[in-house]
Formats: C-alpha cells, sequence, structure tokens
C-alpha cells in the first residue's frame, strides 16, 4: 500500500527519470511503484509520449546547395590558413639570413678595402657589435610586425 | 548488439582519423566531417535560431570556424561537444545580435509557418499518418514555442541523443544545472501542450 504523499513523490520525478537524469536507485523505485500503481504508470506514460515524441521529430536537413557554399568556404579557409602558416615558416629563415647578410657585409667590405688587419681594430669591432643588436632588433621588430599583420587579416575579415 | 557496438566503435574512430586529417588542412577530411554531421548541426541552429535563412548562414559559419579553430582543438576531449559547443557560440551571438529578447522569451504568437512544416513527423499509415503528423506538428509547436535555453536542452538530449556529462560540456554548465533545466523544460512543453488540448476542447 502507496502512502498517499508517495505518489506525489513520484511524478515530481517522473519528468527527471524521462530525460534521464535520476541514479539507479530512484529509477527502482519508481518502477517498483508504477508497476503496482496505475494512475503514476498512466502518467508516466505521458512523459514518456513526449520524449517518444521529440524523438521522432523529423530532422531538418540543409540544402545540397548550402552544403556545398559552406564545404567551399571552409575548404577555401583551409588553404589559405596552410598559405599563412607556410608564409611564416619561410619569413623566420629569410629574416635570419637577410640580417646575416646585412651583417656580415660590413666586415667583407672592410676586409676587402683595408685587409686582415683593419678588422682587428677595437673601434671596429666595437661599432660593428653594436651594429649586428641594432639591426637584430630591426630585423625582429620587422618580422614580428610581418606576423602581426597576417594573424589580424583573418580577424578583421570576420568581422566584416 | 556486438555488430552494433562494433560500428559505433568503428564510427568513432572514423571520425578521430577525419579530424586528425583536417587538424593537417585536409579539404577531403572536411567534407567527410560536415557530410557526417550536416544534419545534426542544422537541426541543432534550426532549433536555436527558428528561422531557416538564420540557421542556412549560422551553418556556414560554423564549418567556417570549425576550419579555423580545428588546430586548436585537443584531440584528447569530445570533437561532437566541441562542435557543437562551436555551433551554439554562434547561435547565441546571433541571437543576442539580432533579436536581444530572444534568450528569455517565451513568444506568445505561434508562428504558423515553416518550422512547423518542416518538423512534422511523417510516419506510415493513412490515419496514423494523420494522427501523427497532427500530433507531432503540435508537438514541435509547442517547443518552437519554448524559452530557447530550453528548446537547446531538449534538442541535445532527445534528437541528438547526447548523454547528459556531453550536454553540460556544450553548455559549459554544471551537470545538476543541465539535469534541472531538462525538467523544467519538459514540465514546460507539457503545460503548453496541455494548455493547447485545453484550448482545443473549448473551441
Amino acid at each position: 500500500m502507496s502512502r498517499p504523499d508517495e505518489h506525489a513523490e513520484i511524478r515530481a520525478q517522473l519528468a527527471q527519470l524521462v530525460a534521464g537524469g535520476l541514479d539507479a536507485d530512484a529509477e527502482a523505485r519508481i518502477g517498483r511503484h508504477t508497476a503496482t500503481c496505475p494512475s503514476c504508470a498512466a502518467e508516466l506514460e505521458c512523459w514518456q509520449l513526449i520524449t517518444g515524441g521529440l524523438r521522432r521529430l523529423r530532422t531538418p536537413q540543409p540544402s545540397p546547395a548550402l552544403f556545398e557554399r559552406a564545404r567551399a568556404v571552409a575548404a577555401a579557409q583551409l588553404t589559405v590558413q596552410a598559405e599563412q602558416r607556410q608564409n611564416r615558416m619561410m619569413l623566420v629563415p629569410l629574416i635570419v639570413f637577410s640580417w646575416v647578410v646585412t651583417v656580415a657585409g660590413w666586415p667583407v667590405f672592410r676586409f676587402a678595402t683595408g685587409g686582415l688587419l683593419s678588422l682587428l681594430d677595437i673601434h671596429f669591432r666595437q661599432i660593428w657589435l653594436l651594429f649586428a643588436v641594432f639591426s637584430a632588433l630591426t630585423w625582429l621588430a620587422g618580422g614580428s610586425a610581418a606576423v602581426l599583420l597576417s594573424l589580424r587579416r583573418p580577424h578583421e575579415r570576420r568581422l566584416a | 548488439m556486438t555488430g552494433s557496438i562494433a560500428f559505433v566503435w568503428e564510427e568513432r574512430l572514423g571520425i578521430d582519423a577525419a579530424v586528425q586529417q583536417l587538424r593537417r588542412g585536409d579539404p577531403d577530411a572536411l567534407a567527410t566531417l560536415m557530410a557526417r554531421y550536416q544534419n545534426r548541426i542544422y537541426r541543432y541552429l534550426l532549433r536555436l535560431v527558428r528561422q531557416p535563412a538564420d540557421a542556412d548562414d549560422l551553418f556556414q559559419q560554423t564549418w567556417l570556424r570549425v576550419a579555423e579553430k580545428i588546430r586548436s582543438f585537443d584531440t584528447s576531449r569530445n570533437f561532437d561537444a566541441w562542435l557543437f559547443t562551436l555551433a551554439r557560440n554562434l547561435a547565441f551571438d546571433h541571437l543576442r545580435r539580432v533579436r536581444p529578447r530572444s534568450l528569455d522569451e517565451p513568444v506568445g504568437d505561434s508562428p504558423e509557418d515553416t518550422m512547423v512544416s518542416r518538423l512534422a513527423s511523417g510516419d506510415p499509415g493513412p490515419f496514423e499518418l494523420l494522427l501523427a503528423t497532427e500530433r507531432a506538428s503540435r508537438l514541435a509547436g509547442a517547443l518552437e514555442n519554448l524559452p530557447v535555453t530550453y528548446r537547446e536542452v531538449l534538442t541535445l538530449r532527445f534528437e541528438e541523443e547526447m548523454k547528459l556529462e556531453e550536454i553540460a560540456l556544450v553548455l559549459a554548465a554544471p551537470l545538476s544545472t543541465v539535469k534541472s533545466r531538462l525538467r523544467r523544460s519538459l514540465e514546460q512543453l507539457r503545460e503548453m501542450l496541455e494548455a493547447d488540448d485545453a484550448g482545443e476542447v473549448r473551441a
């Protein structure tokens, strides 16, 4: 014999039951109750009708044209990103190469015009070191700006 | 039983492989994933925004976003949840932008339009067909008039057949919130259906 308030307790949990949100003990308790209580069993059936109906709703489908359009846009994006990655990968060795050429150019010129001893001059070495650091910073700043701009462009396109 | 588990497992492996290929920039993998998820993502978006034109636009944006973000996807995570989260963020951004009140509807007037006709079920059998279609139309109409957060959770649970834990991932909400939201959405859906019934009886 069920307590009168047990029906209310069980019914309050039925929506949670059909949503799969109860633990095994609670499910078993409701199962035992509905096996002997036709009115709560009917109530459970109502909930199951609703969830069954939701499961059977027809699935709307995107049109083939929409699918193709979305695929083309996304594939184009993949291509753009691959190019950007490649460009960024190329940029680093190019910057290093340019910097090496710039820094090495001066002692080569000095060696060609003044001979080996001119390279050992203390003033030349100090100035050359400063120049190397300065040019490294310049190339680094330029490279960073190029990378930042390449990252910013897709972001702006998306906002547009 | 074993066959269906093997099929699900194979399908899972196929998706994982396609995700890995897509991370390497393979457009064929993109097409594979799109073919696999197109109906689910489109249905989810349509349930959220209700307007087919908006859903079309968001469908395209979702796959564009997938292409942009796939390299940042952590392959140890659930791809379904990640994909639906992308779609969800776009849809909610859209709802905030286009219809600021959409997030705390309910909508009073039922538009007698496209959605219901799109959602109506097609069970076979002449008389049953009529009844089932009628029932499904009413259910679809009631679902459409629920607040977007309720529509969303019902779609994910009963149409997408997601586990509660997966829904919690998509919503970025605790499991307890998902459970209570599901319960409230079912209760409100039932109230609407019963009110509809009562209205019909009076008429």
